[in-house]
């Protein structure tokens, strides 16, 4: 009875002792991981692969911290330790140097780039002319105006997003990680007075191995090869997401193909983006210019469309994976093609696209068209009638509508899709006469800054959310004018159009939202309660398809309930009625979408806003009609994927030279066979060694 | 097993069973059957069984030898030229390896 208690206090002690003891690996002592890293990622479409690898067990390299172009002859021929990790500053970044260290990439184990908060005077990783080979210009449609022989729509572009590295690009912040880096360069590996630098060196080992090679048919077979495999590797997914598109008069989702009598005049704007490294893409000027216009357009358009109704239906769209060869303009071409969606081509009057228009100079706005289609007289005559409802529809505003006066062929823009499968009057509105103003095209630095979207010190969030920027008036301006051609253009009352003016705080509250903080109170009450925004804005990386609407992109989610918001009425329904409109008598689910959103942005002890608004308003799939067809080899279609990976991390640590390694290793063997030795001696001469009084034998087997 | 215990009949019906086996495309019955049985039929002092057991080691390793030949040669030609062969290659491989062609 004694033995228990003490069994217990024993227990206790050593409880408390494993509480108050703590360990720590030998591994967190010697690596330091670097945790703000972006990678760049595999692509591959139809005949290449893009981006960066690296091998299976990372890349480990001795820090180089460049200094110069000239610097490179370190890691690439006299540095007496290679292989090195080049540590890139933004302004070495360029073409030359990158294709320098690709020829050599025997002693160059990677790349880590440190991306600065104040952007260069440009860069552009896209390649000069963006789309070149999905677009309407081709050797049978205006050939001169194929492959940018006319016009370099972007000069500035170095085309590193399209180059392949077989070996990984890292990109770091300006930040505490990125001094801790430096630091270690600085204390182990800088070259002093010609001296060379003594083991141990600093290095970084930077892990980012891509499943897929070669293209896209190799990865789609190997993912769909089972053979006697028990859980086939999926190595690639294609690019993709939904488009966003609404009317001003409702249609019946399930009947589709065409429709007799209908005309509809399509409104078209981009929505994604690209970068360099992976996830990561902003863009302003590319993108959300464009959309955002759009937006305004729709919300101004909305009161005079329902008072006065213009003939023809208005079609808003917003496409997604536009920078990959235009996934979503494609998709709803061929849906169109194919009567897979609510209306046809044929159904089609004509086409306004707003493309870039955030950086006009002066009052400028330039409306592109196609010279080849309008060799036709009867298109011609349309885009005339077309461009003069757009020139005349500026009053009061500083925008003043002028076509660039060359014989020019279209910029990269959706329209372009529509083209190709039918002759279509057809606009693209940009800032720019010819070659981009956007000096960051495809860039991870085309960003608030970039637009000039500046606000004054010492406001709070709330007070930046309302405050009405240059940036903001600027494009309300030619929210106005699309809007007011959209409506005259769609044939409506004369008398009515200079009363459709875009409002500016919409505006302002949509840039603040999309290029500076996501996570504000004019979003939040446009969204459903239990959407969550990040306070950075979001992703315009276009990313992984899925067949799922749950899983679009929050940036496609987002625009889609600003457009029903916009576009659409509140209702009274409750959240069960809203989630079931059918069971009502006035409502269907056919001819609208129903949405359950917060209507206020939430604090302690405010009433609940939640209302459910109706809105004609629906996403469509963008996804390449390649995947669909199976044609992975296409060369119409965009053949977008993106390699899959298992493991991405960059860690920094000391390593010490090859001698002192072999030396380690060869104590270690020679232990190993003196202990297998002195063993085996010992067991030789065991009964000398270990005498012991022999006991009597007594038989036992 | 201990050989040594085994009558010298058994000896030459085990060594039969092997070298038939091998027939059923399973080489290493022939690879056990010349490892295990050469003391038997080639450092053993003669007896009536060590011949016959002498014939099916030296069949045995012929057998043995021509696998080797083959196997060998087919698999330095399908790791050479998978990359190259594409399609077929993929439905030929069990595993694929990932990130190289």
């Amino acid at each position: 009875m004694g033995l228990v208690p003490s069994k217990w206090v024993l227990m206790l002690l050593v409880c408390w002792l494993c509480k108050n003891v703590n360990s720590s690996s030998v591994a967190q002592k010697i690596y330091v991981v670097v945790k703000n890293t972006v990678p760049c990622v595999r692509l591959l479409n139809a005949t290449h692969q893009i981006g960066c690898q690296s091998s299976i067990s990372g890349d480990t390299g001795v820090i180089h911290v460049l200094e110069s172009e000239a610097d490179l002859e370190w890691p690439l021929s006299k540095g007496p330790n290679p292989p090195y990790m080049v540590l890139l500053e933004s302004s070495l970044f360029t073409r030359s140097i990158m294709m320098k260290i690709k020829n050599a990439s025997s002693r160059v184990a990677g790349v880590a780039v440190v991306i600065p908060t104040m952007s260069p005077p440009e860069f552009s990783p896209h390649t000069t002319c963006p789309n070149e080979n999905t677009g309407v210009y081709s050797d049978s449609y205006g050939p001169d105006y194929a492959h940018c022989n006319t016009t370099v729509w972007n000069p500035r572009g170095n085309g590193l997003s399209y180059e392949e590295f077989d070996f990984p690009v890292f990109s770091l912040k300006e930040d505490n990680e990125t001094e801790t880096i430096k630091q270690c360069y600085v204390d182990h590996n800088l070259v002093e007075n010609g001296t060379t630098p003594q083991y141990p060196l600093c290095a970084l080992q930077l892990f980012s191995h891509m499943s897929a090679v070669t293209d896209t048919a190799t990865c789609m077979r190997r993912n769909d090869v089972i053979n006697f495999s028990i859980n086939p590797e999926m190595v690639c997914d294609p690019l993709g997401d939904f488009n966003v598109w609404g009317t001003i008069r409702p249609y019946n989702k399930s009947e589709l193909g065409h429709r007799d009598n209908d005309s509809v005049v399509i409104a078209a704007a981009r929505l994604d983006s690209r970068a360099f490294f992976w996830d990561v893409a902003t863009g302003a000027e590319g993108s959300v210019s464009g959309f955002i216009t759009l937006l305004a357009a729709a919300q101004a358009l909305r009161d005079v469309t329902r008072e006065s109704p213009p003939t023809h239906n208005i079609l808003y769209a917003f496409f997604q994976g536009e920078a990959f060869d235009y996934i979503g303009s494609s998709r709803m071409v061929y849906d169109m093609e194919k009567g897979k969606f609510v209306i046809d081509l044929n159904n089609v009057h004509s086409l306004i696209e707003v493309g870039q228009v955030g950086l006009r100079n002066g009052s400028e706005l330039f409306l592109h068209t196609d010279p080849v289609s309008r060799m036709n007289d009867s298109i011609n005559d349309q885009v005339k009638k077309l461009v003069t409802n757009l020139q005349s529809s500026n009053a009061g505003m500083n925008v003043s509508l002028v076509e660039p006066g060359v014989s020019q062929p279209l910029p990269p823009s959706s329209l372009q899709r529509f083209l190709l499968a039918q002759n279509i009057p057809g606009v693209v509105l940009g800032d720019h006469r010819s070659a981009f103003n956007n000096k960051y095209y495809g860039s991870y630095y085309d960003n608030a800054a970039n637009l000039n979207l500046h606000y004054p010190d010492n406001l709070t969030t709330e007070e930046q959310l309302e405050f009405v920027t240059e940036t903001a008036m600027a494009l309300s301006d030619v929210a106005t004018v699309v809007a007011r051609a959209l409506y005259k253009q769609a044939g409506g009352n004369e008398s009515q159009v200079n009363n459709i003016n875009a409002d500016p705080k919409t505006v302002t509250q949509m840039l603040f939202g999309f290029l500076v903080h996501a996570n504000n109170s004019w979003f939040q009450a446009r969204i459903p309660p239990d959407m969550k925004l990040e306070a950075s804005p979001p992703n315009f990386y276009v990313g992984i398809a899925s067949p799922l609407l749950a899983h679009a992109k929050t940036l496609t989610k987002i625009v889609q309930y600003l457009l029903a918001n916009l576009t659409g009425t509140a209702t009274n329904l409750t959240q069960d009625q809203c989630k079931k409109p059918d069971d009502l008598p006035d409502e269907s689910e056919q001819m609208h979408s129903y949405f359950w959103i917060r209507g206020t942005f939430p604090t302690n002890g405010t009433a609940n806003n939640t209302l459910c608004v109706r809105a004609s308003v629906r996403m469509s799939q963008a996804l390449s009609p390649a995947f669909d067809l199976r044609e992975f080899a296409s060369k119409t279609y965009s053949t977008w994927t993106e390699s899959r990976w298992k493991f991405i991390e960059a860690r920094m640590f000391l390593v010490a030279s090859r001698d002192l390694e072999m030396l380690t290793l060869g104590v270690g063997v020679a232990v190993l066979f003196t202990s297998l030795l002195v063993t085996y001696f010992i067991s030789i001469k065991a009964d000398v060694l270990f005498s012991s009084v022999r006991e009597p034998a007594s038989a036992a087997y | 097993m201990n050989l040594e215990r085994l009558p010298n009949n058994e000896k030459l019906g085990l060594c039969r069973k092997y070298y038939l086996g091998g027939f059923a495309f399973l080489p290493f019955l022939w690879l056990v059957n010349v490892v295990w049985f050469f003391k038997e039929a080639f450092l053993k002092p003669a007896y009536t069984e060590q011949l016959q057991i002498k014939t099916y080691v030296k069949q045995s390793g012929l057998g043995l030898l021509l696998w080797v030949a083959v196997l060998t040669t087919w698999i330095t030609i399908f790791q050479h030229f998978r990359a190259e062969w594409g399609v077929v290659a993929d439905y030929l491989s069990f595993t694929i390896p990932l990130g190289i062609p």
